[in-house]
């Protein structure tokens, strides 16, 4: 004889088996089950699947991981400048290309006195760098200045602490 | 009201947002923050390592090159294993089926004669954890590709039948069939670990 | 001979902009007043700064540290990043305030906040009551509660001393 739970929502067996369901359906589930010889198996198989399932460990990631990928992203972009620098000029011959080179650099004068009334920063400045240890000092400041926030962080440091 | 829609906001989407407007650092919390679980993820979709590393670092490569054009149509996290998903998939069409094979059939030859008469049980036990273990794997190996992405999203990532479907580009009906299709056969090829 | 547009559009169409540009652009005898920011935004703290370098160069700091110190790093920084955006607001004005302090004044608000943090459980939420309500308070009435007869009965030596410089140095 078909359960209509077994045969219309197996889902529910599988979330039970898995401890997901909320306990007032966990309850009547377990109700039907002491009279259902259809799902009672359904639950002893996926219970077993899911412990099988919770034996298998991925590997840890290595280490190199995330340099890897800043090296392959820092690559990709002085490629794609370059490339789009260079892409423009390339097949132009050079009495096309002085004009155009000229009339660009008038440009970007032009648009040099507009956005640009004062001297420029140096390169060094706009790019500031800012060293771990002051980044940790930092919310070492932050983690005690959370304290003046709402009431509940006094007790015992803030629960969600920098 | 407009501040408490906000607040409901995936937070990730913001942060990709964010990305989108030229903070790298929320990048580096993307990263931090779904790094592992990617890795994971390819790695049971793949079954090795090293492919799983390197097609996770081209997801995360293609999510750093596609900020300029990223809108927050749906969770990150859901966005993200899309392409996860489909660059494992594709790497799986793409290999030759018997190099996943073979690759699989590794160790499942019958355990040497010498391990088999060491009377240590703590060396035995851990034959056996192995040997289950490669069952598990093969098990879910042996599930067709779509079947298994839904059952490691299922299970390891813990995502709900809609959020898979959305990464799978297919209904929740869809995801549902899937997933009891591929627990059926799971239950059949695994069940017997249940005394275990 | 024919015009060359090729040759000589592209130079006299700058010469143009460049001459209309120059004509409109101010002197620098007279400067463009600042607009005024919609909003005023506490100032970039170290943290603000950190996230704004490129992904490689925070690496690269990172790296110099030990990974589990490293590790903490990111995580904290996560958090401080994932706070809610009201909180987070609130607790850079604060530390802009508190970075604008002398840094003696700094190290003087660092060991009252510790000592805040280490009172008796009991007594610590009494105080920080004190602290906050204190800082909503004009400095007129703020000093006035302080040197009051009831604040010293209520409060013991140490806890008037943190009430004292949180409020004076952090006042809001």
């Amino acid at each position: 004889m078909n359960c209509p739970i077994e045969d219309r929502h197996p889902e529910i067996l599988v979330a039970y088996a898995a401890g997901e369901l909320e306990r007032e359906i966990a309850r009547a589930l377990e109700r039907h089950l002491a009279d259902c010889a259809a799902c009672r198996p359904v639950v002893a198989g996926q219970t077993a699947v899911w412990k099988a399932l919770d034996t298998w460990e991925a590997p840890p990631v290595s280490p190199d991981f995330d340099r890897r990928l800043y090296r392959r992203i820092e690559e990709g972009a002085r490629l794609s400048w370059w490339e789009r620098f260079t892409r423009p000029f390339r097949p132009m011959p050079l009495r096309q290309a002085l004009p155009l080179t000229a009339s660009a650099g008038l440009l970007l004068m032009a648009a040099l006195l507009v956005y640009h009334p004062g001297p420029i920063a140096p390169v060094a400045a706009q790019r500031e760098a800012v060293r771990a240890n002051q980044v940790e000092n930092a919310l070492d400041d932050l983690d005690l200045l959370r304290q003046l926030g709402t009431a509940d962080s006094t007790e015992g440091g803030h629960p969600d602490a920098l | 009201m407009g501040v408490a829609a906000a607040a409901t906001l995936d937070y990730d989407a913001e942060l990709m947002l964010r990305v989108k407007e030229g903070d790298g650092a929320s990048f580096g919390v993307l990263l931090e923050k779904h790094r592992t679980s990617v890795i994971h993820f390819i790695y049971r979709l793949v079954a090795e390592q090293a492919v799983a590393e390197e097609l996770a670092q081209e997801v995360f490569l293609r999510v750093y090159r596609s900020r300029s054009s990223y809108e927050a149509t749906a969770k990150f996290r859901t966005w993200l294993f899309r392409i996860a998903t489909h660059m494992a998939l594709n790497w799986l069409r793409d290999q030759k089926h018997e190099r996943g094979q073979e690759h699989l059939d590794e160790g499942t030859a019958d355990l040497p004669a010498r391990q088999i008469s060491d009377r240590r049980p703590s060396v035995e036990q851990k034959l056996v954890r192995e040997a289950e273990l490669r069952e598990v794997r093969q098990a879910v190996a042996a599930l067709p590709a779509k079947q298994r992405a839904a059952v490691l999203m299922h299970k390891y990532e813990e995502m709900e039948y809609t959020q898979i479907a959305k990464v799978l580009g297919c209904s929740d009906s869809a995801v549902k069939s899937l997933l009891f299709r591929a627990y059926e056969t799971l239950r059949a090829r695994l069940a017997h670990m249940e005394a275990t | 001979m024919p015009f060359d547009f090729t040759r000589r559009m592209p130079l006299g169409f700058g010469l143009a902009i460049l001459l209309g540009v120059a004509a409109a652009a101010p002197s620098r005898c007279q400067q463009q007043p600042d607009r005024p920011t919609a909003q005023a935004q506490p100032a970039a703290n170290a943290i603000d700064r950190w996230n704004r370098m490129s992904p490689e160069d925070r690496e690269r700091e990172l790296a110099k540290l030990p990974p589990a110190r490293a590790r903490l790093i990111r995580e904290r920084i996560w958090r401080y990043n994932h706070m809610q955006p009201a909180e987070q607001q609130a607790l850079r004005q604060r530390y802009q305030t508190f970075s604008q302090l002398s840094p003696d004044e700094q190290q003087t608000v660092r060991e009252r906040l510790r000592e805040l943090r280490q009172l008796p459980a009991a007594r610590r939420p009494i105080v920080h009551r004190e602290v906050q309500q204190l800082r909503l308070l004009p400095d007129a009435q703020r000093q006035a509660r302080i040197n009051g007869d009831e604040f010293r009965s209520r409060f013991s030596p140490q806890e008037q001393q943190i009430i004292r410089d949180l409020t004076t140095y952090i006042p809001n």
